[in-house]
Order: structure tokens, then C-alpha cells, then sequence
């Protein structure tokens, strides 16, 4: 409510809401907040029940967890980033010209549309066994190229969706310039439109990135160990490392950081995305 | 817009340099897939290390998670996956693998045979043919506190409480006995002796920590109950015997803990880890698990709860005396490497003496010759009674070696998990599993 | 002096080729491969197939007890945990809105869930709901609770939460999206007429950002329906199937029980169905979206 309450029950209900933010963020970033903490204890704090809650930080676990050449955090780490940079980026370069061929042509906005946000919304492990045929046969299995190929095909839905929208607010009258000057599409796709939809191609690319560095499912039955990533790689360490959860923690807090600092640029196209994507849809 | 286009194309062209690069440098090394987790997989690192520095060719570690890990092994070699060279292999699957491994019949020469019993090569040898190099021998022991067992036998107040629980929950008043002695009767007792919601005096919460979690190496842990009673897979003539007292008995004994409480309420999805954190963390009495965890708790200042204070031993008798279920985990080679030379030289290295003394010095469980073990085993108790308790307590299920026990396992696991999560009963549980059993058997 | 418009669009057509392709190499084959497989005999000894199988492989999955068991979870889970993402959601865009709307960089704290793996999610769990070293029992137990959140009665409740303590930021950023697109006049106009606080709320600004609500219910239902990653790192489906997600239980049918053909037929089956459903739930959404 914008409107101002009056006098003392403003300041009660203000104190409330900030009481109930406070709540509310603590209780769902409790498991985040949680494992870095851990990653910072001895094994023997953490092996001590009931839980300590003051307790004399170390380095340790990630001395461990990154130099000790045990584990190959570092490499799935970089796995993690080629799959999702290379997936994000072949989905705008796959996903923008189309969006455009669709806002101002009016190309394949019946039936391509619809069927790409379809996609969106089925199990993925109707794909994932076809796939891990189909990339056995062709020798794609445990590759980046591949990984890469399924974390585009992961990420066009939304890139499509997001594209459509910003284009379609993009005047007309900028294409005409273009056109006086005796300009094709494709110069009018690459050297006009394109470097005016820079924030949304930022914004599709964190949105992306986020979620193919997130994705398990197909790293999990598409990778053995070259083309592992770090979603994959880090439950290794659960059991690997048996009761050694400061490890498992440190390299948790590490595979997660990644998103999580892109995450906090990136939300706001979340609404965005979604509600332009059914109106458009 | 070119400063994008270039910025890509030279991004391009770094990805693919250095997928070239990465897969030139890693042309001459193997891949060894092992089994994760516990002192044995530290142990082979440091086995690893050691061959590197005297090996031109490297060999690097993979690990896959424990849970999936049998599947995902099969899957990959199914595909021909090139990815390891060197993979795991274990008594109860060598059928299941045979047909995607090299056949090592040739690499048992003396070096190894000074090495490895016989005996151990047979359980990495599949009808006739060897397929690895057996690293650790697996099998459970009782592990318990001492210090509480010596308190129980001595102390007559809780004698007294004990009698009146095993009166109130078994029928009869019972004494305590030293632990090695202990038949099922005197592991339930000890265990609602223990638990503190039975007991309001019992030094710890739980009794005991069974693993109850839908895994089929769970299952090869709760055998050795079924079996001390004489529980079998098949009889002599190739009867599926399921269906029996034994199974019944065993199960039950599962079942009546649960209910009572005498393990933490998680325990259905408790395995290794969880259960030796319950253990480690001194909240737990006693319990069954892998002989491998012996060489983790011993390690000084990580489990200051139980240290100096715990021990192991048999498990608990049956009718038939006590029974432990064993098996070995090896290392074979992958019939779809391409480096099958580099392979051998690595599994020629584990099989000599040199390598397994110091697998065992670092907390593996390698199954040696006794005079490895007499040198070497210092004090790691789980090593000097292993081979005493495979040779009397222990039991291979007939039929437990067959290509279809994997199946088999994960089938128990997961209608005897059910029936203890009160999903299922157990006539119907014993039915699933006598059914799948005769339909492998019959294939 | 301009192009022909003609022109223009045969040289935008192109623009679709290299997106029509991909998707064709990899959502249309894999679907074909489905098909194929699916009719066949395939074992992982022989994969190009060991005879044509006809419907068997049918048969089979959908003669399968436990699918319909995975499916009904799939169900139940997806609409219970919708149901309270989105309640709660509701709840903290009423609430928090004017507090946000003046410090908008609050939201990115709230927004912090959604961007961590939900496989990772789980294995923190795991972690910190460990009866013995978890901090959670920990807290608990200083309270006098003496709860076992992994145990065969709460299980469901534990994963069920789990998937709404991280996704409900989901529904909230869309429905705060939609209320704060409102105009401002809106307000005012509301503020002259006397109408504040919860009756504003509810008479004014809920059925105004309903469109979203049924878009954000659509959406969290079906990334429910499918649900895979924490349930998998956490139970494994189990104890024995009382966890087995639709996703969960194809994926063991594969990779646990070897069953190639079934899967597959499985996973066609799920495919055409999931289609069907899609096309007639986006066309309720829309047309309520529209009234």
C-alpha cells in the first residue's frame, strides 16, 4: 500500500513488515547460509552434536577442497562455465534472428512460438534417454560440445519469449532508416536492432547462464567425467568424502557462488520473461 | 557489433584449442573408476600417487556417487564408453560386467600369487575366468562402545532394567553377555536396553543405527542376520528359498528395532555415511556395518566421542551360529580401452607386494598373504580378523554370484525397505522377491 | 527508395532455418528415436534393437502398478506444493510491496534460492537436516521439538517443503512483477474513495493480478509435475517408492532395471500426453487471462 498510514500505526505496521522480511529471507536462504558456515568449521565442530554456533573460522576445507589435487573441483568449475557459456550464447544467436523474422514479419508466430514454449514445460527425461542414445551413436557422450548443444536447446525458450517482447517495442520507424538507406534484413537484424537490444541480450544471457549451470538431469546421465559439471561434480563429494561435510560444504559454497552473484542482476527479467510469454504466447 | 563478432570468433577458437589440447595431453594416461568413499579410496590415492612418480603413464582417479554408481558403470560400458580404463569390479556383479572386461587369467603369476590368497583371486573369477585383482575384502563386524558393554556387565541396577525390559519386550529375562557371545536375542535386548525413549537412563539415545535406505549394499549387511539363522537364496537344487523361517526371523528382527525405536527414526535413509556419523558422534551403542569403516574411526582426533572407547567383533549368532556376508571389490580392465597395454602395467603394479603393504598401511583392506599381513597390519584389528571371520562366519548366498545378483539385490532392497517403512507387508515383500528370484534364475 | 517487402520476408525467412534445424536435430529426432526404439526390442547389450517388439513395450509400462503410483505422486506433489508456492507468494506481495517498492535491492535477497541448483539445494538439506549434526534438529531441540525430519512420516512433508522454500521467490518475483505494473493512479484513486489496506488488496488488486496468478500457478505445476533433482540427491525415490517422482521413476526404469524398451515407451507416451494437455491448459490460461 503506497498510501500513507496514519501516525503510531504506521510505525508498527512498517516495524512488521521489515520483522516479516527478515523472517521470511533467514528461513529460505537458511540451507545457503547454513553451508557456508559449515565450510568454515573443523571436522571436529561439525562432528560435534548437538550443532556449536560460535565457532573459530578456517580455511581448511578450501585449501582442501581446491589445492589438495584430489578433486577436480576446478575442472568441473570450468566445465560448469563452458557448458553455459557456450549453451547461452548458441541459443541467442539461434533464438534472436528468429525472434525478429517473427515480430516483424509475422514468420512462424502461429506454430513455432507456442511449440518452443511447449518445450519449456515438458519432463526433461522424456529427452534425456533418446539423447544419451543418440549421442552414444555419434559419440557426443561426456563431451562439451554436446552439454552445450543441451543447455542451448535448455535455454531458447525463454531467450525466444524475451526477444519477441523486446523487439516488438522497438519502433518500426528504426527499421525504415535502415530501409532508406537500402539495407537488407540481415543488416538491419545485425547491424541495428541487435546493438539496441543489448540490456535484454544481457539479461538473456544471465537468465541462461544461470540455468544451464544449474541443470543436472542431463549432466548427470550425458557426462562421465570430461564434460562433468559442478552440479554433478559436487555430489560426488557427499559421498566421497563420507562424514567430511566441511569439504563437501566448501565445495558446495563454491559451485553455487557463480549463479548466485549473476542471479542478483538477473532476477528482474524473471517476471518479465514469464508474463510477456504468455501474453505473446 | 564487429567488436562482439570477433570477441566470439576468438572465444571460438580458444573452446576448441583447448578441447584439443586437453585431449592430446591425456592421451597416454588411464582412468581408474573405483569405489568411493572410506579410508580404502584414500588409501588408493596414495597407491595412485606412488605409481605416477615411477610411471610414464598416469594414472588419474574417477569416482562416481555411490548411489547410481553400479548403474552408471553399466550404462557407460554399455555404450562403449573409452572413458575408464580400469574399472570396479566386485564378486556379486563380475556375471553382470563379464562381457564388456578383459579376461586377466594370464596376469596371475607368482609376483601376484605371493600377493593374494587363491582364495581371493576366486572371488574376482567368474566361471573359470579371472577379471580383477581383488583390493579389498569386504565383510561387517559388530561394532560397539566398550565402555558401555563393560558398565552393562557390571553394573546391577542395570542388569536389573535389562532384565525387565527383554522380559517386557522378549518374553524372558535375560542377562547381559560379552558381546562377541551375543546372539540376535541379546543385539535386540542391548539395543532397547540402550535407547533412551525405552530406558530413560541409557547413557546414549539409539541403541543402534541400522541402514535402512531403498540400497542394495544394505541388504548385503541385514544377510548375515537371515543367514545365521540358515537363510539361503536357493537350495541345493536350485529351489528359490525366500520364503523361509530364516527370512521371516531376520526381517522381523529389522522391523521390531524400527518400531521401537531403538534406531533414529531416519534410518530409512541411512547408508555409510550417515550411519557412521550416528556411531561417530557417540550418540549410537552399537552396529553392523562395513569392515571398512574400522580404519576411519581409528584415525586419531576425528571422532573424539568414541576414541579408545570402541571395538569390533562378530556379529551377532543365529541358529546356525554367527554369519557375515563378504565379498571383493577389485580392479579389472575395460574391454573398450584403447589402452589396454597401460592398463595391464597399472593392475601389474597393484598385484605386487610393494603396492598392497602400502594400500594396507594407508586403511585399505586388501586381502593378502600373511606375510604382508604380519608385517604390516600393525594393530588394524579389522585386518587381523578378517581372514579368520571370512573363513568361519563367512556366507556367499547360492546363487550370489550369478550375473542377474546385482538385479537381485536392488529387488530385496526395495521390498524389504518397504515392508520395513510399513509400506508393504512381508508376505508380499517375500513373494516379489521369490518371483523375481525365479524369473533371473530361469533366464 | 525501399526494398520489396517480398523480398524482405524470403530474406527473413532464413532467419528460422538455423533455429528450426537445431530444434529438429535435437527435440524432433530424439522424439522419432522414442518412437522407434519404443517399438522394438532393445536391450543394452544389442541398442540398434533385437526385433521388432510391437506394443509389448507398451504394454509393459503402462501395465506397470508403480507408474501409475509415480504418477500419482508426480500429481499430488505438484499441486500441493503450487498450492502453497503461490499462497505464500500472494501473502508476500500484499505484505512486502510498499517495503520493497522503496528499497528494491531487498527483493535480490529473497530472489537467492532460486539461483542454487536444486540438486545442490538437496544435498544442503541433507546437511543440515542430519538428526545429529544438522542444525536444524539442533535448534529444534533446544526448543523441546524432538523431530526426525527424515523419517518414513515426514519424508513427503520434507521434500514437498523443501520444493517450496525454494521456488515460492519464483512465484513471488512474477506476482510483485505484476503488482507492481499496476498504475499509480490505481492508488490514488483508490486512497480518494477511502478504499485501504485489505480490502484494497482484495477487491482491487487481486482480481487485477490474476492473469499472473494463473500463469504463475500453470508454470509451478508443471516444473513440479517433473520434479527430479533434490528429491533424487535426498531419497534416491525411496524409502522403498514413496518418493518416486514420474522423472525418478523413468530414470531407475532406465538406468536401475535396464529396461530400455519400457522407458522409452514411457517416456513417448508422457511425451504426446504432456503435449496434449499443454495446448488445452494454455488455452484456459489465456482465455482467463483475457476475460
Amino acid at each position: 500500500m503506497i498510501v500513507k498510514e496514519k501516525g503510531a500505526a504506521k510505525n508498527s505496521i512498517e516495524a512488521f513488515r521489515w520483522l516479516l522480511f527478515i523472517v521470511i529471507a533467514l528461513i529460505i536462504n537458511l540451507p545457503i547460509i547454513a553451508t557456508i558456515l559449515t565450510s568454515f568449521k573443523t571436522t571436529a565442530d561439525i562432528n560435534s552434536s548437538p550443532p556449536i554456533f560460535f565457532f573459530s573460522p578456517t580455511l581448511s576445507n578450501y585449501i582442501e577442497v581446491l589445492f589438495k589435487g584430489n578433486t577436480n573441483l576446478l575442472k568441473y568449475i570450468l566445465n560448469s562455465t563452458i557448458i553455459a557459456g557456450g549453451g547461452s550464447i548458441l541459443a541467442i544467436f539461434l533464438s534472436f534472428p528468429a525472434a525478429f523474422a517473427m515480430v516483424r514479419h509475422g514468420i512462424g508466430s502461429s506454430w513455432l512460438l507456442p511449440l518452443v514454449t511447449n518445450i519449456r514445460a515438458l519432463p526433461l527425461i522424456i529427452y534425456a534417454i533418446p539423447l544419451y542414445l543418440m549421442f552414444q551413436l555419434v559419440g557426443l557422450l561426456d563431451s562439451w560440445l554436446g552439454m552445450i548443444l543441451v543447455t542451448a536447446t535448455i535455454s531458447i525458450p525463454v531467450a525466444l519469449v524475451l526477444f519477441v517482447g523486446f523487439i516488438q517495442d522497438i519502433p518500426i520507424e528504426m527499421d525504415e532508416a535502415g530501409r532508406l538507406d537500402g539495407a537488407s534484413q540481415r543488416v538491419i537484424l545485425w547491424k541495428l536492432i541487435f546493438p539496441m537490444s543489448r540490456p535484454i541480450v544481457i539479461a538473456v544471457f544471465l537468465l541462461s547462464f544461470i540455468t544451464s549451470w544449474n541443470e543436472f538431469l542431463f549432466g548427470l546421465i550425458l557426462t562421465t567425467k570430461n564434460a562433468t559439471p559442478v552440479t554433478i561434480g559436487a555430489t560426488f563429494f557427499v559421498t566421497t568424502y563420507g562424514v567430511k561435510w566441511g569439504a563437501t560444504a566448501a565445495a558446495m559454497t563454491l559451485s553455487v557462488l557463480p549463479p548466485v552473484i549473476l542471479g542478483l542482476f538477473a532476477y528482474p527479467y524473471i517476471g518479465k520473461s514469464m508474463l510477456s510469454g504468455a501474453v505473446k504466447g | 557489433m564487429n567488436k562482439i563478432k570477433s570477441l566470439i570468433n576468438s572465444m571460438v577458437v580458444g573452446l576448441f584449442t583447448a578441447i584439443t589440447l586437453l585431449s592430446i595431453s591425456a592421451s597416454a594416461n588411464i582412468t581408474v573408476l573405483a569405489w568411493p568413499g572410506g579410508p580404502a579410496e584414500e588409501a588408493l590415492r596414495k597407491v595412485v600417487d606412488h605409481y605416477n612418480k615411477t610411471s610414464d603413464s598416469k594414472a588419474e582417479l574417477l569416482y562416481f556417487s555411490r548411489d547410481n554408481f553400479f548403474d552408471k558403470m553399466l550404462a557407460d560400458v554399455a555404450a562403449g564408453s573409452k572413458d575408464f580404463d580400469v574399472m570396479l569390479t566386485a564378486t556379486y556383479s563380475l556375471g553382470k560386467y563379464a562381457p564388456f572386461m578383459t579376461p586377466i587369467n594370464d596376469m596371475v603369476n607368482d609376483e601376484v600369487l605371493s600377493t593374494f590368497s587363491q582364495g581371493a583371486i576366486d572371488t574376482q573369477t567368474y566361471q573359470g575366468t579371472v577379471y580383477g585383482l581383488p583390493t579389498d575384502l569386504s565383510l561387517h563386524f559388530l561394532y560397539y562402545r566398550e565402555d558401555l558393554i563393560n558398565e552393562l556387565l557390571s553394573n546391577a541396577s542395570w542388569q536389573a532394567t535389562y532384565a525387565k525390559i527383554s522380559s517386557e519386550y522378549l518374553g524372558k529375562e535375560m542377562k547381559p553377555k560379552a558381546a562377541e557371545d551375543w546372539n540376535w536375542d541379546d543385539f535386540v535386548a542391548s539395543a532397547l536396553f540402550f535407547t533412551r525413549s525405552i530406558n530413560p537412563d541409557s547413557p546414549v539415545p539409539y541403541g543402534t543405527v541400522l541402514q535402512m535406505k531403498n540400497l542394495l549394499f544394505n541388504i548385503m549387511i541385514w544377510q548375515g542376520t537371515a543367514a545365521s539363522y540358515g537363510g539361503d537364496w536357493r537350495d541345493a537344487d536350485g529351489n528359490i528359498t525366500i520364503d523361509s523361517d530364516a527370512y521371516r526371523r531376520g526381517l522381523k528382527i529389522y522391523k521390531d528395532l524400527f518400531d521401537a525405536e531403538a534406531t533414529p527414526a531416519d534410518s530409512l535413509s541411512y547408508e555409510y555415511a550417515e550411519a557412521n556419523a550416528a556411531f561417530g558422534s557417540g550418540k549410537v551403542a552399537f552396529y553392523t556395518q562395513w569392515s571398512a569403516a574400522y580404519a576411519d574411526f581409528i584415525k586419531p582426533g576425528e571422532y573424539p566421542a568414541i576414541e579408545g572407547n570402541f571395538t569390533i567383533t562378530n556379529q551377532p549368532a543365529g541358529d546356525m551360529g554367527p554369519k557375515t556376508h563378504f565379498h571383493s571389490l577389485g580392479l579389472g580392465i575395460n574391454a573398450n580401452s584403447d589402452k589396454q597395454d597401460e592398463a595391464r602395467a597399472f593392475l601389474s603394479f597393484l598385484g605386487t607386494n610393494e603396492a598392497m603393504s602400502m594400500f594396507l598401511k594407508e586403511g585399505g583392506q586388501p586381502p593378502v598373504t600373511d606375510p604382508i599381513m604380519n608385517a604390516h597390519a600393525g594393530d588394524r584389528l579389522d585386518m587381523l580378523m578378517m581372514a579368520e571371520h571370512t573363513a568361519k562366519y563367512g556366507k556367499v548366498m547360492n546363487g550370489g554370484t550369478e550375473g542377474g545378483a546385482f538385479a537381485i539385490y536392488a529387488n530385496m532392497a526395495e521390498n524389504f525397505t518397504a515392508y520395513w517403512a510399513g509400506d508393504m507387508d512381508v508376505d508380499t515383500a517375500i513373494v516379489n522377491v521369490t518371483k523375481f528370484l525365479e524369473a533371473e534364475f530361469a533366464k | 527508395m525501399s526494398l520489396n517487402p517480398h523480398t524482405e520476408r524470403q530474406q527473413a525467412k532464413k532467419f528460422l532455418y538455423g533455429l528450426c534445424i537445431f530444434l529438429a536435430f535435437m527435440l524432433g529426432f530424439p522424439s522419432l528415436a522414442n518412437l522407434w526404439f519404443s517399438f522394438n526390442d532393445v536391450t543394452f547389450h544389442n541398442l540398434t534393437g533385437e526385433g521388432f517388439a510391437g506394443f509389448e513395450n507398451y504394454r509393459k509400462a503402462l501395465g506397470n502398478p508403480k507408474l501409475w503410483e509415480a504418477l500419482g505422486y508426480s500429481l499430488r506433489f505438484g499441486l500441493v506444493a503450487t498450492i502453497f508456492e503461490v499462497g505464500i507468494a500472494l501473502f508476500m506481495v500484499f505484505t512486502l510491496h510498499p517495503l520493497l517498492l522503496r528499497k528494491p535491492w531487498l527483493t535480490a535477497v529473497l530472489m537467492l534460492p532460486i539461483m542454487v541448483s536444486p540438486a545442490l539445494m538437496g544435498i544442503m538439506y541433507r546437511l543440515i537436516l542430519n538428526e545429529f549434526t544438522g542444525i536444524i534438529p539442533g535448534y529444534l531441540n533446544l526448543l523441546g521439538f524432538h523431530v526426525t525430519l527424515m523419517s518414513r512420516s515426514m519424508i513427503q512433508y520434507t521434500v514437498i517443503a523443501i520444493e517450496v522454500l525454494q521456488w515460492t521467490p519464483f512465484a513471488f518475483i512474477i506476482l510483485l512483477t505484476a503488482r507492481q505494473s499496476l498504475p499509480y493512479e490505481l492508488e490514488e484513486a483508490a486512497a480518494i474513495d477511502g478504499a485501504m489496506g485489505l480490502k484494497y488488496s482484495l477487491r482491487i488488486v487481486l482480481p487485477l493480478i490474476s492473469p499472473a496468478i494463473y500463469i504463475v500457478t500453470f508454470i509451478r505445476f508443471i516444473d513440479s509435475f517433473r520434479v527430479f533433482d533434490h528429491i533424487f540427491v535426498l531419497t534416491g525415490g525411496g524409502p522403498g517408492s514413496r518418493t518416486t517422482s514420474i522423472s525418478i521413476y523413468i530414470y531407475k526404469l532406465f538406468f536401475q532395471r535396464s529396461e530400455l524398451g519400457e522407458s522409452v515407451a514411457l517416456s513417448f507416451v508422457l511425451l504426446v500426453v504432456s503435449l496434449t494437455l499443454l495446448y488445452f491448459g494454455l488455452k484456459l490460461v489465456v482465455r482467463k487471462e483475457q476475460s
